[in-house]
């Protein structure tokens, strides 16, 4: 297996890539990993790796990007910004259309499912994408953040003191340091505005492969997540959702491994690559 | 799926109690009584309440009453499914 790490040159700095290039076959496809946040990112490598090696395998040439101020990008979270973010994800899917003469899939975990569906809205045509346990809200991603710095105050009734003090912060402008990570205004803003909605009128219909993970092993996809992917499926989307039996490796406390992940998330976007399309039945858009 | 089995399997994911609260019931002591609930499963768990029902919860409604027992915790998620 050949993997190639690079830093792709942005006008603030680098953003550290590592490519999956396929190797011996034609590409049935160019995937772009937008990661999880925090925490949950680094979790997540693992994972991460061994997904993007068996895409690679089976015909995705597959690009891990950091984004500003993650991983091993340079520079700090302070300097980063959501818009930024959305706008390293653009230039990392040029990078990759400059290199695979294949179908785009944007593969957002978490968090990075919000960056994912931004980057999609911005796209001349919509990408196919793949979604890990997509946030559905970045409002929430943001108030779940910030409430690990009130954990130890909950239980006493005190967390809302300390989460609006670090709203007020943010809102003077001021970065505010959460679990090690300083976050700044121009990245929780965006992050707080952000929800995973359907681009608006795509000029062509794409897939989206969903793919959740539970530890019990007939479980169904939440009722949130069930209202969301019904909004993707109106809005003509052709999707096919999973929920896998699994742990929930971003937030375990050990690094967890989750193979049937690795299969299911292969076996969805296959069987999206082999249906054709059928029209929506319902109108996309009712004004 | 009642809002009472969906706690009982969110409690079970996040603390990764191996189906023990499958033998759960209302009156079964949560806080206190289940060392996997530190204050940092709870963060885990207001968030994974959040992502599963689709509401946000507003941290001045959370204190220890909320997670003392199994029927304090569903009657919080109801409630809020409601309004």
């Amino acid at each position: 297996m050949t993997v190639e790490a690079f830093f792709l040159a942005r006008p603030n700095g680098q953003r550290l890539g590592v490519f999956h290039p396929t190797v011996g076959i034609v590409p049935r496809g160019a995937v772009l990993h937008l990661a999880a946040f925090a925490e949950e990112l680094n979790k997540s490598r693992r994972m991460v790796a061994l997904q993007a090696a068996a895409l690679a395998q089976a015909g995705y040439a597959t690009l891990l990007l950091d984004l500003d101020g993650c991983g091993d990008a340079s520079g700090d979270l302070d300097g980063a910004s959501w818009q930024g973010w959305v706008d390293d994800a653009l230039a990392g899917a040029r990078w990759l259309a400059e290199r695979v003469p294949a179908p785009l899939w944007l593969w957002g975990h978490r968090a990075g499912a919000l960056v994912a569906s931004a980057a999609a809205a911005r796209l001349d045509s919509p990408p196919n994408l793949l979604l890990w346990h997509p946030a559905l809200s970045g409002q929430l991603v943001l108030q779940q953040f910030l409430r690990l710095r009130a954990a130890a105050r909950l239980l006493d009734g005190q967390a809302k003191g300390v989460l609006d003090m670090l709203k007020e912060a943010l809102g003077r402008g001021e970065t505010v340091e959460v679990a090690g990570y300083p976050l700044p205004p121009a990245l929780a803003d965006g992050l707080a505005k952000a929800t995973l909605s359907p681009p608006t009128s795509p000029e062509r219909v794409a897939r989206l492969a969903w793919l959740e993970l539970s530890s019990r092993p007939d479980a169904e996809l939440s009722p949130a997540a069930g209202q969301a992917l019904a909004r993707w499926r109106a809005a003509g989307w052709q999707a096919e959702a999973r929920v896998v039996n699994g742990p929930a490796f971003w937030q375990t406390s050990e690094i967890e491994h989750a193979p049937a992940l690795l299969l299911a998330t292969l076996d969805a976007m296959a069987r999206l690559e082999a249906t054709q399309h059928a029209a929506p039945s319902v109108p996309a858009h009712t004004p | 799926m009642t809002v009472m089995q969906q706690v009982l399997e969110m409690l079970d994911e996040v603390l990764s109690l191996g189906g023990r609260a499958a033998a759960f019931n209302r009156d079964t002591p949560l806080l206190g009584a289940l060392p996997e609930l530190d204050s940092m499963a709870v963060v885990a768990l207001i968030g994974a309440m959040e992502e599963r029902f689709g509401f946000a919860v507003d941290d001045d409604d959370i204190d220890g009453q909320t997670f003392a027992t199994v029927g304090a915790l569903v009657d919080f998620c109801a409630a809020r499914m409601a309004g």
